[in-house]
């Protein structure tokens, strides 16, 4: 390789870095370092500084690029020499200090050369006339040095420490101080600083407090906090700092204001550990004035905290541990405390309970001694208060005071126990009394409350009797207390038990909300036991997801619904008398289902919560929860008894519903065996394998043959629920999947008695088809194409089973294109299609124009699998063909493709409609005057969020100055009730909030004429007999008035 | 402001009015939670025809919530706050609604802006068919009678909202009633 060549080139074109093929040889040895150096020879020596530069730079590049071990000993030392010599050269010294860098790290370069080395730095170089990147490197050497032979540094003692402050001296540059704060730290700590202290306090103590603030946009990301957290770390760094930084820290408490006042007490926080016991008690009582002005008097609490850890570092600085005695200062505060807490009421009162925390959570000692003075003068000033309104105030205080020893004996991290310290065991009883007694005390609970959660989690503090007394008493509150306030809180706190108790919160807290559950549902006029029994199932909801009490819920709500059902309710004449009927509404049955569906409910949502948080338990329950329902809605409509309570359609749905949540949960083979029990059910008339109890069961044959009783009919929704829960993976108890599908259609079209029947077949099939696709593939175009030439398209069949095969089609429709599979979009091609048809078949087309409604449900809530992007394959695919169809059509032939569109539009986000607004905005205009309520609910809706977008875009802005008259009108049409007009609350709520969003977007001058008119009108929708509604006009009525108003 | 506060430290109270409202339902409402009425709208029970809606009546809890978050002439402060207007004062009967309001101290002035306040927010919320009736608490103002007479009186009601910088002012106390007692 010819090395000279090489460097020439390199050189003479200003490359500096050296080629790879270079690297290379001089890494497997072909080409010795200094080689290169002797080809570099003429331009290192040269008179030239800009040559002489680029030498030097090529040179330490290499050296930079090269595998380190390749550089031996001797030219090491050469190399050190060189640069050395180097030092003095202003222009040179860069890329010196670069290549000594790298020399420095190398296990040839020795103790001697890192002395030499950082000598010749000190004597030649001036740090004052090089730029920031210049000395920066000057540090990054320091470093280097320092990580690698810091002994050799350390035997040259003064005369290092001497040099270095001088070299530091009065640097600013951020990007070097964060170098030089960390090289400041090692030398604290490791060196012998003692004799130099006031030189390194000049070096560092000079930048507090850090005043930085970043430039805008600075490349080089350094934050105020950052240099901040390097420099405390510095202070924070020798004890002998104490003599000179004290005096500084009292001088700034009287000058520091807002971050700068937080930077100092974290400081202070940070540093009086390492000063030590003995520095500090000398200024203690001049630091916590300093402290205590900001916790009593500041407004802002990210000071009041940083002052307090200040509190908690002073006071664990002066008394570490069990055996220093308390006295002094920490005496001094704790006794102003109690002076402050003399007078609970005012606001400095929380401010004393937070400084008599920290105190405990800061000492042992000192924190015991607090204790046995502030509790016994709480207790007293609670038991005979001046004014009895400072009970609450003085209970809060108490309560903050054990969440604090809470806070310190349950962490993990602290060593402190109760068991060992016992500070709380004196005042055992009195911590009892005043709990107790707050929660038996209207407007003490919370605070109660906060202070029983605290004491339950100290371990080794209250044994099982206290608490049980403790749980009683929160039990109390729960049932009988009505403040809406204090139910969560007390909720929250016997859930915290039951994750350390939870047998205490079993054989108590449980019994009583259940006992205090009726076994029937009170009447409909009884407003006050309805709300009870609903406000105990919502504790329940919220306590019974812990493993350990689910258990619990699972036997008593299914023993209640089994209770519910046999009772009676025949309209008997003994119960008219007896029961003030007459009154009221709804009569006894009615109550019941309606309470059976809160207690359905509460173990659908605990059922929710823990499929949510992933409770493996919850598995082991299908048996004892499944089984039991379906014995009570089967059995409910196979009797004789036409009144049985679960028949009602409401509580099958809900059943239904519960069913698909827990068999979704089970394994694809438990599945298979659960669903191979149901279709031997519902095909064969064998329930064994599904009911708990068969001997309520009445019937043997199949539930799906003709003739069955409309109740038998309901237990569609069974099935359906069972096979919306079941996963693509399980295995059919059947060969035939096509022939299982075109059966369900068969049911679905022919047999089903009414629609709320073909709604839950229809989601079998739907739900069917989304999983299967695979099994089915073959067969599905077949299914599709019959059921549109045998159902849909036979005018001669009544237009009721029409209807409904069409609906089947657009279920299977929607599963598929759920899948993005090609045949949905075939398929669909034939319902557009129709809609040209209006004409011809008046009754049915308009039909399947809002049948594209059940395109747009999308996923739901349900199990249904879909892939990513689905709903905008589809909406890509029917949007034009509607548009053609919209620009074909004539006259009321349109209407049918603005119900299609209007219908469609909540299958995309809003966002997809922005990007073609020209062609779809006049669409959702026309559609704002559709007949139907819902049509006009999905057009106002992608309305009010194109209209949210406006501020963003430019192009929408204009679109809606354009036609903002038109809208205007448009929605003071759907906001108004007008007799014969179709409405619902829905339409005019949300047609209120849009019409809102016109005076923020749309400039005064294009609607000004419109704005008294739009006044007017609201008037009427103040009276809307909907409260909702009203406050939506309200709200409206009062932006319009704005309208215009800014000045 | 240079001119001397009227009361320049009021007492101000936590919003202590439950946020839950007390009110009974009727109807279906009654006896059904909230959620089983939607799942029924959902299936399609409910007419959507509108005529079936059950009338919910403006009652004195609704009246209050449209006033509670007017702001205090004086202080950035609620209305709620200063306790000035409270649920149990509000009263509707019919086509009438009576509003006692009780200034913060005996001799505010602002108590006739309050009124005023108080007056437009209503005129614009409550449909026309109200007629609306706002007083001062009996006993907790010095000049009760005249304030009454002033904030009853149609006329010089009109009169006042003709000056800009009065309906001005009045504005900026109902910029913050939209929230309706949420923080």
């Amino acid at each position: 390789m010819d090395v000279p060549r090489i460097v020439r080139t390199q050189i003479s074109t200003s490359e500096l870095n050296p080629p790879q093929e270079l690297v290379e040889a001089v890494n497997n040895a072909t080409v010795g370092l200094l080689e290169i150096v002797k080809a570099l020879g003429e331009y290192l020596t040269s008179t030239e500084d800009e040559v002489r530069l680029k030498g030097l730079t090529f040179l330490s590049n290499t050296m930079k690029a090269v595998n380190p071990t390749k550089i031996n000993r001797q030219a090491t030392q050469t190399l050190t020499n060189f640069y050395l010599s180097k030092l003095d050269d202003f222009d040179s010294l860069p890329p010196a200090l670069g290549g000594l860098t790298v020399l420095s790290k190398l296990s040839t370069f020795d103790d001697d050369a890192a002395v030499e080395v950082y000598k010749g730095v000190v004597e030649n170089v001036n740090m004052k006339a090089y730029i920031q990147a210049t000395r920066h490197l000057v540090y990054v050497l320091f470093d280097s040095l320092l990580a690698t032979h810091r002994n050799a540094l350390k035997a040259l003692g003064t005369s290092f420490l001497n040099s270095y402050t001088k070299m530091v001296d009065g640097e600013k540059d951020p990007r070097n101080l964060m170098l030089l704060f960390s090289i400041d730290r090692v030398i604290l700590l490791e060196f012998d600083v003692k004799d130099h202290i006031e030189d390194f306090f000049d070096i560092t103590f000079c930048y507090f407090p850090i005043t930085f603030r970043p430039p805008p946009n600075d490349p080089y990301g350094i934050t105020a906090d950052d240099l901040k957290l390097a420099l405390r770390k510095c202070m924070a760094s020798s004890p002998y700092f104490a003599r000179m930084a004290l005096p500084l820290f009292l001088e700034k408490f009287a000058t520091l204001t807002g971050p700068s006042m937080k930077d100092l007490q974290l400081s202070i926080a940070a540093c009086l550990p390492v000063y030590g016991a003995d520095a500090v008690r000398e200024r203690g009582v001049e630091l916590w004035e300093g402290i205590k002005t900001e916790i009593l008097y500041s407004s802002d609490t990210s000071i009041e905290a940083a002052a307090l850890s200040a509190l908690e570092s002073l006071i664990r600085t002066l008394y570490p541990t069990e055996s220093d005695a308390p006295s002094g200062l920490a005496q001094d505060i704790i006794k102003e405390c109690l002076e402050i807490l003399n007078e609970p009421d005012k606001n400095q009162a929380v401010a004393a309970t937070k400084i008599l925390a920290a105190i405990f959570r800061a000492s042992p000692s000192a924190g015991r001694f607090a204790l046995s003075q502030a509790l016994p003068q709480l207790f007293r000033q609670f038991n005979s208060p001046s004014v009895p309104s400072h009970r609450s105030p003085i209970l809060s205080t108490i309560s903050s005071l054990l969440v604090a020893v809470q806070s310190v004996y349950a962490s993990p991290t602290s060593q402190r126990r109760q068991h060992e310290e016992k500070s709380l065991d004196p005042y055992h009883t009195g911590i009892l009394d005043v709990l107790r007694e707050g929660l038996r005390t209207e407007g003490l609970k919370s605070p109660a409350i906060k202070g029983c959660t605290a004491c339950v989690q100290i371990p080794g503090f209250w044994d099982r009797e206290d608490m049980e007394n403790v749980v009683r008493g929160l039990d109390d509150v729960l049932v009988n207390d009505e403040d809406p306030e204090i139910r969560p809180e007390v909720i929250k706190s016997l859930t915290t038990i039951s994750v350390h108790h939870s047998t205490i919160i079993e054989s108590l807290t449980l019994p009583l909300l259940f006992h205090n559950l009726p076994d029937s549902a009170p009447p409909a006029s009884d407003h006050l036991h309805r709300e009870k029994y609903r406000s105990i199932l919502s504790s329940l909801t919220e306590l019974c997801v812990a493993p350990a009490l689910f258990q619990t819920l699972v036997i008593r709500i299914t023993t209640k619904l089994d209770l519910l059902s046999t009772s009676s309710f025949s309209t008997s004449n003994e119960v008219d008398e007896t029961m003030d009927e007459a009154e009221s509404e709804f009569d006894l049955r009615e109550c019941n289902i309606a309470y059976s569906w809160d207690l359905l409910i509460t173990l659908q949502r605990v059922v929710d919560k823990k499929i949510k948080e992933k409770h493996q338990d919850l598995i082991r329950y299908f048996d004892q929860i499944v089984p039991r329902l379906f014995t009570l809605v089967v059995g409910a409509s196979t009797s004789r008894d036409d009144k049985a309570l679960f028949r009602d359609r409401r509580l099958i749905g809900i059943v239904a519903r519960l069913v698909e949540s827990l068999v979704w949960e089970l394994n694809a083979e438990k599945q298979s065996q659960w669903f191979s029990a149901i279709y031997q059910a519902f095909e064969k008339g064998d329930w064994t394998g599904v009911v708990h109890d068969k001997s309520q069961i009445g019937l043997g044959a199949s539930l799906l043959r003709n003739g069955t009783s409309s109740a038998e009919q309901d237990l569609i929704a069974l099935y359906a629920g069972t096979i919306q829960g079941l996963k693509g993976d399980a295995v059919l108890p059947f060969s035939s999947p096509e022939t299982f599908l075109s059966s369900k259609i068969h049911w679905t079209i022919n047999v089903a008695r009414d629609n709320w029947q073909v709604k839950w077949s229809l989601d079998l099939i739907c739900a069917f088809v989304n999983k299967r696709e695979n099994a089915l593939k073959e067969s599905l175009e077949t299914i599709l194409d019959s059921v549109w030439s045998l159902e849909i398209q036979d005018t001669s069949k009544d237009l009721e089973i029409r209807l409904r095969g069409l609906s089947v089609y657009l279920y299977m429709i929607k599963a598929l294109s759920l899948l993005r599979s090609p045949l949905a979009y075939t398929a669909l091609e034939r319902v557009l299609d129709i809609l040209s048809l209006s004409n011809l078949d008046p009754e049915f087309v308009p039909f399947a124009a809002a049948g594209f409604g059940i395109l747009a449900q999308g996923k739901g809530n349900g199990h249904l699998t879909a892939k990513l992007l689905f709903a905008q394959k589809l909406w890509n695919f029917v949007l034009p063909k509607l548009i053609e169809g919209d620009k074909e059509a004539s006259g009321t032939g349109r209407l049918v493709y603005l119900v299609a569109f209007a219908s469609l539009l909540p299958l995309v986000p809003a966002s997809l409609c922005l990007a073609d607004l020209n062609t779809i905005l006049p669409l959702i205009l026309r559609s704002l005057s559709l007949p139907d309520p819902h049509q006009r609910v999905n057009a106002i809706t992608t309305l009010t969020s194109v209209l949210e977008t406006a501020s963003d875009s430019k192009e929408v802005d204009k679109a809606i100055h354009i036609h903002a008259e038109v809208m205007v009108d448009a929605l003071l049409k759907s906001a108004v009730r007008q007799e014969g007009v179709p409405t619902s609350g829905k339409v005019r709520s949300i047609a209120l909030s849009c019409l809102s969003l016109f005076p923020d977007i749309t400039r005064f001058e294009t609607l000004h004429k419109h704005k008294s008119i739009v006044i007017k009108e609201l008037g009427k929708t103040l009276d809307d007999p909907l409260r909702t509604v009203r406050k939506e006009a309200v709200e409206c009525r009062a932006k319009w008035y704005r309208y215009g108003n800014a000045t | 402001m240079s001119r001397q506060l009227d009361n320049d430290n009021p007492t101000i109270f936590a919003p202590t009015t439950s946020k839950t409202s007390k009110r009974i339902q009727k109807g279906k409402a009654s006896l059904w939670s909230q959620d089983a009425l939607s799942d029924e709208d959902e299936l399609g029970y409910s007419s959507g025809s509108g005529s079936g809606e059950e009338r919910e009546d403006i009652d004195s809890e609704e009246v209050y919530d449209l006033l509670r978050s007017i702001t205090d002439p004086e202080h950035p402060v609620s209305l709620e706050a200063l306790r000035v207007v409270n649920q149990d004062d509000i009263h509707v009967a019919g086509n009438r609604v009576l509003v006692y309001l009780t200034p913060t101290i005996p001799h505010c002035s602002m108590s006739t802006l309050i009124g005023l306040s108080l007056r437009v927010r209503l005129l614009r919320a409550l449909p026309p068919r109200y007629r609306v009736d706002i007083r001062i608490k009996s006993g907790t103002h010095q000049s009760e009678h005249a304030v009454n007479k002033q904030l009853n009186d149609k006329e010089r009601v009109q009169a006042a909202l003709e000056n800009k910088h009065l309906l001005n002012v009045v504005e900026g106390c109902l910029s913050t009633a939209d929230k309706r007692g949420s923080a």
